[in-house]
């Protein structure tokens, strides 16, 4: 290590106003940073002497996806040979079991996440390396933790082009006309997902998407779906359920308990974007980014809170086999746990003030619910909700702070 | 036909003004600078919306519309009264009503709320002419409101779904005051890029169906994100 830091402070002076390499400096701070802290210090003013800056912290983002990551690879295999086994002759009808095949299904899942991540990771840092330059800054920290949440909320078969073209507009349109990391209105990752959802449609929902290599299995079955396989996730199960009047509601859901057993679901062994379905999983990333500091527990307990209650509400009213279904199924099925804990938690697009976030957590679970159960168009309603109330977060902070100003100027007055 | 709440919500959310019509842009972009003055706007589109809706529904009903005289014929005995078609006259009709309400808030809002009056400047007197206004009474002449209560809750709803977008653009407005946008983008450039963003933020609310929602009435802007994702779940 020590011998690391002399070679680079050798280099230094290449880098510096003037010399040789001067162009390069961005890109050769980055580097440097990445493993020691920035040379640069604080002259004036009072200041916090710590290691950790925001680099520091994003990486702990980085970390605490992990969990998510490694589920979200075995998952991607499971799914790959479940639905392969309902071919006609399959040599694969055993690993439907969940742990069976288990390298197998790790080196399938590899080979399709693994190339999503490149993708996202080299089209985002090629755009903030340009950003970079043309604005003579170090390359900026905020894509560490979106360049690693893109491929974890996209379908595994979303082809690999489209995520290239999302995660541009998400980093040119959505972060870097605003200014960079810090600046930004709308989550990056959900502005990719989102951009994804509405400019192609086909490719993002439906049931053809969320088991790699579906489409390759109804081309080999003369067009159609094998006897037994479904592709659809829970949550467009349900829709379909919503619209189906020829059995009862009550019937409809019990089938759909017997289909996604709870436990199942909580463990995440259902289909689902690539990184979303395990709520154990983006359970362990939140206690280590609450234990570091880094997430809000405003935010993440008021999102589940605002989704429980709204569910219970759906409860009351009743109807239908997705009003029906019991409310805490809404927090462990599609990508609630994870919108929770990971999307609306981000710092920048959140609201700032200790009050708003509680009202920013429960509005975005309880929206997400209600376009979940009213919209017929989404069957999932996490990743709109969180942008709605990304959008509505500064108005939210506005009116706390207001009223902090209004409590203390008639404090003053009384006193 | 919808339910009035189902009119009301709709007009708030589904069919914003501002972001499923990008009607009535131009105070919007104007006036969203800060969030005090966004207030004021908004509450004057609120006020506008609100009377001159159901006013204009009862001229167009009872006036404007073809047949709409024809409550002249029993009472009065003006045979032929009901073949009168005047719907040729509602622009100008409907404007005239807008105009002499902006009046009626200008002069309120000069009396009661001095300070706002001068914020607001020139685009307190320019919604007589504000798109959304006008717009909304065309809207409800199109899709032929039963009830004048349906005709005042889809013009309180508007005005409703019209200051939820300018106040929460000028929120952001004051936010990114401190953002380092680049030079060519400041000002105008980037509030339309952010309408953009907050536009697909409120596409979360398109499709949502009502149990006998008017499709003729919902223009095909609205209508293509639910077909699209239809088709694919019918698949």
């Amino acid at each position: 290590m020590k011998a690391l830091e002399k070679l680079l402070h050798k280099w230094d002076p290449m880098f510096e106003k003037g010399a040789k390499w001067e162009k390069f400096h961005p890109l050769y701070e980055t580097m440097t940073t990445f493993a020691f802290t920035p040379k640069h210090v604080t002259k004036k003013g009072a200041h916090i002497r710590d290691g950790v800056d925001l680099k520091r912290t994003m990486f702990m983002v980085v970390i605490a996806l992990i969990p998510c990551l490694l589920f979200g690879i075995y998952n991607t295999g499971h799914w790959h040979y479940e639905i392969q086994s309902y071919l006609p002759g399959s040599e694969f009808e055993a690993y439907r079991d969940y742990m069976t095949g288990f390298g197998d299904k790790v080196l399938y899942g590899l080979s399709r996440v693994l190339p999503l991540l490149v993708v996202s990771y080299g089209v985002g840092l090629a755009i903030e390396f340009v950003f970079g330059f043309l604005k003579g800054h170090s390359l900026h920290e905020g894509y560490l933790v979106s360049g690693m949440l893109i491929p974890l909320i996209m379908p595994v078969d979303v082809p690999l082009w489209m995520v290239g073209v999302a995660t541009a507009f998400a980093v040119i349109i959505g972060k870097e006309v605003f200014g960079g990391t810090g600046m930004n209105i709308l989550n990056v990752a959900l502005t990719a997902r989102a951009f994804l959802f509405f400019a192609y449609p086909t490719a993002m929902s439906g049931d053809k998407v969320w088991k790699g290599g579906t489409a390759d299995v109804i081309a080999a079955n003369n067009g159609m779906l094998p006897d037994g396989a479904t592709g659809a996730t829970a949550l467009a199960d349900l829709q379909a359920m919503k619209t189906n009047l020829t059995e009862s509601a009550s019937l409809l859901l019990e089938k759909f308990q017997a289909q996604y057993d709870p436990i199942d679901a909580f463990m995440g062994m259902i289909p689902g974007s690539v990184g979303e379905t395990s709520t154990l999983a983006v359970l362990i990333g939140a206690l280590i980014l609450l234990a570091t500091g880094v997430a809000s527990w405003r935010i993440i307990v008021s999102f589940f809170a605002g989704g429980f209650l709204f569910g219970l509400l759906m409860n009351a009213i009743g109807g239908n086999a997705y009003f029906d279904m019991p409310a805490y199924y809404h927090l462990i099925i599609g990508g609630f746990a994870f919108g929770a804990v990971f999307m609306a938690t981000d710092p920048v697009t959140a609201a700032q003030t200790s009050v708003g976030k509680l009202w920013y957590g429960f509005l975005a679970g309880g929206i997400a619910v209600l376009i979940r159960t009213l919209n017929p168009a989404y069957p999932e309603g996490v990743m709109l909700a969180i942008l709605f109330m990304n959008v509505m977060a500064p108005i939210i902070d506005h009116y706390v702070i207001q009223a902090n100003v209004k409590r203390r100027l008639k404090r003053l007055k009384t006193a | 036909m919808d339910t009035t709440l189902d009119i009301f919500v709709k007009a708030i959310f589904s069919e914003n003004m501002i972001f499923a019509y990008f009607l009535g842009m131009c105070s919007y972009l104007a006036v969203s600078k800060t969030v005090k003055t966004a207030v004021g706007l908004g509450a004057a589109v609120i006020f506008v919306l609100g009377i001159t809706i159901p006013m204009n529904y009862l001229l167009q009903n009872y006036v404007l519309k073809e047949g709409a005289l024809g409550w002249l014929n029993p009472e009065y005995g003006l045979d032929g009264a009901h073949t009168i078609d005047l719907s040729f006259l509602s622009f100008i009709m409907f404007i005239a009503v807008i105009a002499s309400m902006v009046q009626l808030v200008e002069m309120l809002v000069e009396k009661f709320a001095p300070a706002l009056y001068g914020a607001l400047g020139i685009f307190l007197p320019l919604i007589a002419v504000n798109c959304s206004i006008l717009g909304g009474a065309l809207f409800m002449a199109d899709r032929q409101y039963s009830t004048i209560a349906d005709a005042t809750a889809f013009g309180i709803g508007s005005g409703i779904g019209w200051f939820l977008a300018i106040v929460a653009i000028a929120a952001i407005r004051e936010k990114i005051r401190y953002s380092q946008v680049p030079a060519p983008l400041r000002g105008l450039g980037i509030t339309f890029i952010l309408t953009g963003l907050m536009g697909i933020a409120f596409m979360s609310f398109m499709g949502i169906e009502y149990k006998n929602g008017d499709k003729k009435a919902e223009t095909e802007q609205v209508e293509a994100p639910k077909t699209s994702q239809n088709i694919e779940l019918n698949k």
